[in-house]
């Protein structure tokens, strides 16, 4: 049983390291643990009732079988964590990994109803629950979300589905690449009269492994009825010349992630889109073939890379940004020139009541024990 | 202040609860509230936080105890309708902020019923819903940032409007907390744009089985209506001898007021489509309303249904309870036998949609038979919620009201978990004493006799 396992190295003050699909192993701080805890088996869906659009599964169970089982129903998982597809659920849940279909779908915080943890004090904690609305009790579910396995190891998820759209439609741009008119594309973009289901830059080197353009390009997906498609393409279109794409670059685009030692991401308003975007890729220039995409919807923009030299110099400058920066994946040596958290107490306190001896993850979010 | 003025603050929107505060102190800014909360800190003293005190679930309740009243904080700080956010303070009322950012074309999504009254720092602390939460999500995801002090007169910053932070979601942890955790001084909200255009209709049917089999169906076809509401025949006859009288079939089962809004592209036909789904489910009529004026009268029906119960009898239950979407028909075909079995007479106006249901019981809170029969009905309805997979509460929160049942819903180990949570924010457990969680469930007495001798 998985909280024997805790509760077992917790009597002995062993770190274990939470793993499931090993596609995030290299995430996060390094892990100072002699142990390893395998969500990896614990996996398949538990309950999925197509006409409440909600789905149990097990945390080990694969982006990719779900993706399967919901297609199967004409729905869709609304979680498009970066990397390969045999990423789990759990992964997703713990990192708080946005995919380029965040801003449409929500983040990983806005998709779960309620997920099962096992404490590092080895209690099993059911938070949330399956239904679509709740507000009972203190909301233990978001705390869960993005803890990086630091409050306890994430064993079950339910999650909101959404209905496939009709028609679907992938267009693509090639947009001058300056910060200015970016930022007045980014504005345009937010301010047409329907959501687009995403709205992603990506950088010339990626542009390129995806096979879609040898420049910067914005692809767009759209999605409604046939009638409402149609009129979105239209005003798309007054925007600049959009030429068709694959809508298989979607699924291409989050695993060309695969194979990164480094990536981190930059958020600031998305009025300042092209200001981020162009900070990001002058940084990825400097690193060789890094990737880089941008949700122009969001404002967020995320460095992929496949390499990492002059690291002291790389990290000060990732560090530099005015915005929030969120640092996903770097190599071991890189994070000795990482600055410690700013985290207030309350950091501290969590993981203190909910790990008491420190024992799920330790180093993985730079805090305690 | 007189004891007399204090009985003002006595009540909130759940009745049945008179509860007075020892004192109750009004800050006109987030400086005095912070010297408010050190003062009360340094006292080690109890408080209860209170926007407006429209909640449902008696969450503003001050029972002997510090009444901290935040609705002086009315300022709006700043508006980016580019970025389309806003930074208020917490007393500023749910409407106001839609009616004074209407001229950028923006408004602010969440809609309780007692929008026009309730305060967005309420909302944050109840994590409030309301009919168009159904395509635009409840209060949480609408919170980029929550500035609050802390019971201890700390201040903490929790998100940012970059809508992205690095550790821990201690502003998921803060929306919804029920003035536990803290007080909000100033929040950062979403706004959302104006939809193109809006089509709202009303879809009536002789059972309400028929009414539930259109939820069911809307659902399933992938059309995500804004708002997609049910009222059964008790409440279109409540609404329709009141001055809200919004033109509902007073013969009908129940009616399912629907409202499709967005890109003006392609809604037509979704409108088209759900006439057919609710002709397919058995509806009699299916009215589209063809001005803005059919269409306000349409919604002033359903938002002022609890109103409008109140001419029917002195008190008012209005329940919050959620089940999963496809257990509509037979949860509602159960609650119609308790309510029989008990002699009450339940009124159900929803969020169909989302299956958050609002089984009202009007009745005499002077009548000790009709009290008590009351209660064991709402008591039953609850636990028939629970046994299908459901929840306690979509949207009014825990409060004193639901606390009995929050141990049928989560395990031992989950309150306690809910407890540590809470002793992060306010270890002495003065703030919002004896709300949400049962004391038993984390020895919240034994933990904290400071807070115990203040609370009473």
């Amino acid at each position: 049983m998985l909280a024997d396992t805790i509760r077992d190295a917790r009597a002995r003050r062993q770190g274990l390291r939470i793993v499931a699909g090993q596609s995030w192993l290299d995430a996060g701080r390094p892990v100072d643990a002699t142990h390893t805890l395998s969500v990896a088996e614990s996996r398949g869906i538990i309950e999925y009732v197509p006409g409440d659009l909600t789905l149990t599964a097990r945390a080990g169970t694969s982006i990719a079988e779900l993706y399967e089982a919901t297609r199967a129903h004409g729905q869709w998982l609304p979680l498009d964590p970066w990397g390969v597809d045999t990423g789990t659920l759990g992964a997703t849940i713990t990192t708080a990994t946005p995919g380029p279909h965040a801003h449409a779908m929500g983040l990983p915080r806005d998709v779960v109803l309620g997920l099962e943890f096992v404490s590092g004090a080895g209690d099993t904690i059911r938070a949330g629950g399956r239904v679509v609305k709740n507000v009972a009790g203190f909301d233990l579910t978001r705390l869960v979300i993005g803890s990086w396995g630091t409050l306890g190891v994430v064993t079950e998820v339910t999650v909101r589905l959404r209905a496939r759209p009709q028609s679907m439609r992938t267009l693509l741009l090639q947009p001058r690449a300056d910060a200015a008119a970016l930022n007045e594309l980014a504005v345009k973009l937010r301010a047409l009269p329907f959501t687009p289901l995403a709205a992603e830059l990506v950088n010339a080197g990626l542009a390129m492994r995806l096979g879609v353009a040898k420049a910067a390009a914005l692809i767009v997906r759209l999605g409604g009825n046939d009638v409402s498609v149609a009129r979105q393409l239209d005003l798309l279109r007054a925007l600049g010349p959009f030429d068709d794409a694959a809508d298989a670059v979607w699924g291409a685009l989050r695993q060309a992630d695969a194979g990164s030692i480094a990536s981190w991401r930059w958020a600031a308003l998305p009025s300042a889109f092209g200001d981020t975007w162009v900070a990001a890729d002058a940084a990825a220039q400097r690193l060789g073939d890094a990737g880089v995409s941008g949700s122009a919807m969001r404002g967020v923009v995320r460095v992929s890379a496949r390499s990492l030299h002059d690291i002291p110099q790389v990290m000060k400058t990732v560090q530099a940004f005015p915005g929030s920066v969120v640092l996903e994946k770097l190599p071991a040596g890189a994070w000795q020139f990482v600055r410690p958290r700013a985290h207030d107490t309350l950091h501290g306190m969590l993981r203190r009541r909910f790990d008491p001896d420190g024992v799920l993850n330790p180093g993985i979010m730079g805090m305690m024990p | 202040m007189r004891k007399g003025e204090l009985l003002a603050y006595s009540a909130d929107g759940l009745p049945g609860y008179t509860k007075v505060p020892s004192l109750a102190v009004f800050p006109g800014s987030a400086d005095e509230v912070i010297a408010v909360v050190r003062e009360l800190a340094s006292q080690k003293a109890a408080f209860v936080p209170r926007g407006a005190g429209t909640g449902l679930s008696g969450g503003a309740l001050a029972d002997d105890v510090v009444l901290l009243g935040l609705n002086r904080l009315r300022r709006i700080l700043s508006v980016d309708p580019v970025n389309q956010f806003a930074v208020v303070e917490p007393g500023v009322v749910n409407t106001v902020l839609s009616r004074e950012v209407a001229v950028h074309g923006l408004h602010y999504a969440p809609d309780p019923s007692s929008q026009a009254a309730c305060t967005i720092g309420g909302n944050v602390a109840e994590n409030a819903g309301g009919p168009h939460c159904l395509k635009y999500g409840v209060t949480l995801n609408h919170v980029l940032a929550v500035r609050a002090v802390l019971p201890d007169g700390e201040v903490h910053t929790f998100g940012s409007p970059a809508g992205e932070e690095d550790g821990y979601d201690l502003l998921g942890a803060f929306v919804g907390s029920e003035g536990c955790f803290g007080v909000a001084l100033d929040i950062t909200v979403k706004l959302q744009r104006n939809p193109q255009a809006i089509r709202t209709l009303l879809a009536d049917f002789t059972s309400i089985p028929a009414a539930a089999r259109a939820v069911s169906a809307i659902i399933a076809q992938g059309i995500l209506p804004a708002a997609l509401e049910m009222m059964d025949s008790a409440t279109i006859r409540a609404v329709e001898a009141s001055i809200y009288a919004a033109g509902y079939p007073v013969d009908a089962a129940a009616v399912l007021l629907i409202e499709l809004d967005g890109f003006e592209g392609g809604l037509e036909d979704d409108l088209n489509a759900v006439v057919a789904l609710c002709n397919d489910a058995g509806a009699r009529s299916v009215r589209v309303a063809k001005d803005d004026a059919e269409r306000a009268k349409l919604w002033q029906g359903r938002k002022k249904a609890f109103g409008a119960m109140g001419r029917v009898s002195p008190h008012l239950v209005v329940q919050d309870a959620v089940v999963p979407r496809t257990k509509l028909p037979s949860v509602l075909e159960d609650i119609h036998a308790i309510s029989s079995r008990y002699r009450v007479k339940v009124c159900n106006v929803f969020h169909a949609g989302d299956g958050n249901l609002h089984p009202n019981i009007g009745y005499d809170a002077h009548d000790a038979d009709e009290s008590s029969r009351v209660h064991e009905a709402m008591r039953e309805i609850m636990q028939l919620c629970i046994s299908v997979g459901g929840s306690i509460t979509g949207e009014h929160g825990v409060g004193i009201d639901k606390l009995a049942y929050m141990d049928q819903l989560f395990t031992p180990a989950t309150l306690t978990a809910m407890c540590d949570l809470r002793s992060v924010f306010d270890p002495d457990r003065r703030s919002n004493p004896g709300k949400v969680v049962p004391v038993r469930s984390c020895r919240e007495w034994t933990m904290a006799p400071a807070a115990r001798a203040h609370a009473g």
